[in-house]
């Protein structure tokens, strides 16, 4: 089935997403590109500005298609570019299976959901394929410009910290507040009180550090009401040292990107201390939890199945939430090569997916051994940089266990660490041994991702 | 103070500074030991102490079970093998799909009668769970381990005896009795004499009904002292539904004769006169409800008996079609109180009179091929939708050419009509996928696709399963 350009003109809404798809119709940008047998589907993933990929798919039959981007245009860039690719044959479009996200897509569609053309600009703004393609010179700057854009940024970024300077100052002054007035009133009134100061957080440029109080009260509350005090000591006491931190070096990237902002993608990529691993990759999970703030967080969960190199990385994205769901990018289970570049950190933990190739079959299947002692690892993380909230860990061999209250554990097989399980656990998970288990230790319980077990890997997608 | 020393005494503290933080009141008096760490000023003193003592809590603290803990047993490994492992996410989506339990054990039963089995982190019965196949009995009962505090029974794969009764589960229990019943019937009667007494009237009236299988003669003694002595209006009615099926009916009392005024037997044709059964339509809201009362309550025999034929010639008059409530009235009445050549006898009529959708009723009573097989011709014959046709036939049918039948061309044609929508005849594929055999499924895809249909159409997916999946059931 073949489209021709015409038909991705005509699709696109504007000039500037042709141009845009222009830019993505290279074949170094996608990857698992592929088609069905028929020649009526085709996808592919596309790198986007964010650490997953997009996963991209088209019907040629009525050119219906999907994105898994947060963009608001339809078509986005992302399907005009793929639908490009195919229309110039500029890469091939192997025949393959279709895939489980392709099929799910299918099935969610309704009725002829046939893309109309959009309507013809005016001519000012007409779409114009040639228009499109043509490459803008980058005109060369002046020098006294760029001293003086240079300038500006220097004083934007003492403005910035000055206001995230004053935004702390009035964090610790709240936390003080909280601590004189009781955390038992505290504990009873924190989302609303922890939605004031974050809203200060966010007019003194304190964006992360905003979110991260905005979502202090849920955390709070999944704990027992008896473990609660203790949760907010750790809790407020992590925000004291991370405003400490920041005032003592606030250039620091590891700490900005805990309080204000993280780099760009494109920053990374171009840090030449960012460590950069190339490796086989299972991926573990997926969270997807809407927050407070309006935001969608989209954490996925990757191992590293070589023999050393950091042991997890998290590809972490934000998107609005009225953007409505939004599909996965991977599938629990699924093993790829990749290569993934770390955010410049003492503990390398978030990453970025720089390429990724097919998926593959391990020869070994099973998960690497535990890095380090048990307890090394669940307090390692946390004198590094005490403001963690998230611990990734791999377990020894282990078997989920209860106590007469109902409370799920997970026991060491040699008997010698138990540690509480943060939600319940039935099924499969607590009917047998549990060889290796990848979990979150979080305030200070845990989280099973995934297990490998006598019965083959159990995930959260089970 | 030695590290430990000190820990220990941070450990104390801690305790108090909670306390204090809590109400409100300054800590820092608490915890002499970080004295120069806190410094002099008050409230910087108090956010020192406090980055202090969350990092020791979040550190140096974990929970600890204050109980002993409880392991629970290994799930077992069942009789049958787990889907193959490249098969495992288009049953998990399925599985996903289907909202209600009916739709799950629509492809649970599918898949043993295949020779095949979920795997446990796809889909286990609960305990309860009475209508998933005998083959997750172990499952049902590790569930059950699960949800009770005892420490767990010795799982047992004996046959069942008095002796062994309480080794057993009761999933594999109920599944050990069926299996003794179909070996040695007098047997399992047996150990049910001795043991049905002492269980609640739920699994009374469950074990009970196993008796249905190669129900004779021998078991009429047991039968009439359960009527007699069973304290359960359910248990009772059963026993006497099965004494029915026995020919040991009740005798023609009141209520049969007050049923018989209900129809009338009466004559039809001039040269071939042919007896009719017709019923008299019921003048009021309350005879309505009479009317279905007694025939709840009635046995074949004795209605047959209360209108002066026998059951062989109530059910050759029947006249079918006319009112929906008397023929499924009458099919209930045969499934519970008729014998097997009454229940095949009926079949037979309903499949002659074009009351297909009356045999789903009587499939308990119908062995798996027969249903199969009848199913199969109400599809060639009768044009029934696969819906329907699944519905009859259960989990053992393997149809080779489905698409061919009428409602095979009738799913063609609506796939192909230009108002076709995606999301079209999803329960109608659905059903074509569980009836097809291997074979047949392979051939209903191509056709399908070469219809229009993607190959990725999740539509398809129970099709694809079928034919991707070897079939290692016992075939009829």
């Amino acid at each position: 089935m073949a489209i021709d350009l015409k038909a991705v003109e005509q699709l696109a809404t504007d000039r500037s997403s042709l141009k845009a798809a222009a830019g993505l119709a290279k074949p170094a940008k996608w990857s698992g590109i592929g088609g069905s047998p028929d020649g009526a589907l085709i996808w592919g993933e596309c790198a986007g500005s964010g650490a997953n990929p997009y996963r991209v798919m088209a019907d040629l039959r009525d050119l219906g298609n999907k994105c898994t981007c947060p963009s608001r245009k339809f078509p986005c860039k992302h399907v005009l570019g793929l639908l490009w690719l195919n229309a110039e044959a500029i890469v091939p479009f192997a025949p393959a299976d279709t895939p489980a996200w392709v099929s799910d897509w299918l099935g969610r569609r309704r009725g002829t959901s046939a893309a109309k053309p959009a309507n013809n600009a005016p001519s000012g703004d007409a779409k114009d394929l040639r228009a499109a393609r043509i490459v803008e010179p980058e005109v060369a700057e002046d020098p006294k410009d760029a001293a003086r854009r240079e300038a500006q940024a220097a004083r934007r970024n003492e403005e910035t910290e000055r206001a995230i300077l004053d935004a702390l100052d009035a964090l610790e002054q709240w936390i003080g507040d909280q601590l004189r007035l009781g955390l038992a009133g505290f504990i009873d009134d924190a989302t609303a009180r922890c939605r004031r100061i974050a809203a200060r957080l966010v007019d003194g440029k304190a964006a992360v550090l905003a979110g991260r109080v905005d979502e202090l009260p849920s955390r709070l509350l999944a704990l027992a009401a008896g473990d609660r005090p203790r949760g907010a000591v750790v809790e407020l006491g992590k925000l004291v040292m991370l405003a400490r931190a920041f005032r003592a070096t606030p250039r620091d990237a590891e700490v900005r990107r805990a309080v204000a902002t993280s780099e760009t993608r494109e920053t990374v990529l171009a840090d030449p201390q960012a460590v950069r691993v190339d490796t086989q990759w299972e991926v573990l999970a997926e969270h997807v939890q809407t927050r407070r703030d309006g935001l969608v967080s989209q954490t996925t969960w990757l191992l590293n199945l070589a023999a050393s190199g950091p042991r997890f990385a998290m590809l972490l994205d934000f998107f609005p939430a009225s953007v409505g769901r939004r599909g996965s990018v991977f599938t629990p289970g699924e093993r790829f090569r990749g290569e993934l570049v770390f955010y410049p950190s003492q503990q390398p933990l978030r990453a970025l997916l720089v390429r990724r190739g097919a998926a593959e079959e391990t020869l070994a299947p099973e998960w690497p051994a535990p890095d380090e002692a048990l307890s090394d690892a669940l307090t390692r993380p946390l004198l590094a940089e005490p403001w963690t909230i998230d611990i990734p860990l791999l377990l020894p061999q282990g078997r989920i266990a209860r106590d007469d209250a109902g409370q799920v554990w997970w026991q060491s097989g040699d008997g010698t660490a138990t540690l509480p399980i943060a939600s319940n656990a039935e099924g499969l998970l607590c009917g047998t041994d549990l060889t290796r288990a990848a979990a979150i230790w979080s305030g200070s319980r845990l989280t099973i991702l995934a297990a490998q077990t006598p019965w083959g890997r159990i995930g959260s997608h089970d | 103070m030695t590290d430990a020393l000190k820990a220990e005494a941070i450990y104390d503290a801690m305790g108090t500074v909670l306390t204090r933080w809590t109400m409100g009141s300054a800590a820092a008096a608490a915890a002499p030991f970080w004295r120069a760490e806190l410094g002099e000023d008050p409230a910087e003193a108090e956010l020192r102490l406090l980055a202090l003592s969350g990092q020791f809590l979040g550190i140096a603290v974990t929970a600890e079970p204050a109980s002993t803990l409880r392991v629970l047993p290994d799930i077992p490994a069942l009789a049958l093998p787990t889907l193959p492992e490249a098969l495992r996410p288009l049953a998990r989506r399925m599985l996903a799909a289907k909202k209600q339990a009916q739709g799950k054990t629509e492809l649970v039963d599918f898949l043993a009668a295949r020779g095949w089995t979920t795997h446990p982190a796809d889909w286990m019965p609960e305990a309860g769970d009475d209508d998933a196949p005998d083959v997750y009995a172990p499952w049902r009962d590790w569930a059950e381990i699960a949800a009770s505090n005892n420490a767990a029974r010795q799982q047992t794969n004996d046959h069942i005896t008095v002796g062994n009764w309480d080794d057993f589960w009761p999933a594999a229990r109920k599944v050990a009795l069926a299996e003794l019943r179909r070996r040695d019937p007098s047997a399992a009667r047996a150990v049910l004499e001795a043991k049905l007494g002492n269980e609640g009237a739920d699994t009374r009236l469950r074990l009970l009904s196993l008796l249905s299988e190669r129900l004779s003669d021998d078991d009429i003694a047991f039968l009439e002292a359960i009527v007699a002595n069973d304290r359960a209006p359910k248990v009772k009615a059963l026993a006497t539904s099965l004494l029915a099926r026995l020919g040991r009916g009740q005798v023609i009392g009141e209520d049969a004769a007050e049923l018989a005024g209900f129809f009338s037997v009466k004559t039809r044709g001039i040269l071939r006169r042919a007896r009719v059964i017709e019923a008299e339509r019921p003048k009021t809201p309350a005879q309505w409800q009479r009317r279905k009362a007694l025939l709840d309550g009635a046995d074949l025999a004795s209605f047959a008996g209360a209108l002066g034929i026998t059951p062989q010639e109530l059910i050759a008059a029947w006249d079918w079609n006319v009112d929906p409530a008397a023929d499924m009235a009458l099919i209930n009445l045969v499934v519970a109180t008729g014998t097997d050549t009454q229940v095949a006898d009926v079949a037979k009529a309903i499949g002659q009179h074009d009351a297909t959708g009356l045999i789903v009723a009587l499939a308990p009573r119908i062995a798996p091929t027969e249903r199969a097989r009848q199913a199969e011709a109400a599809l060639n014959t009768h044009g029934i939708r696969f819906e329907l046709a699944q519905t009859m036939a259960g989990p053992a049918a393997r149809l080779n050419d489905p698409l061919s039948a009428p409602a095979g061309k009738a799913l063609l044609a609506a796939l192909r009509s230009d108002d076709a929508k995606p999301s079209d005849q999803v329960a109608e594929l659905h059903a074509l996928g569980l009836i097809a055999s291997r074979e047949g499924a392979r051939r209903s895809l191509e056709r399908l696709t070469a219809a229009g249909l993607l190959q990725g159409d999740p539509r398809l997916d129970m099709l694809r399963l079928n034919a991707a999946l070897d079939d290692k059931g016992a075939k009829p």
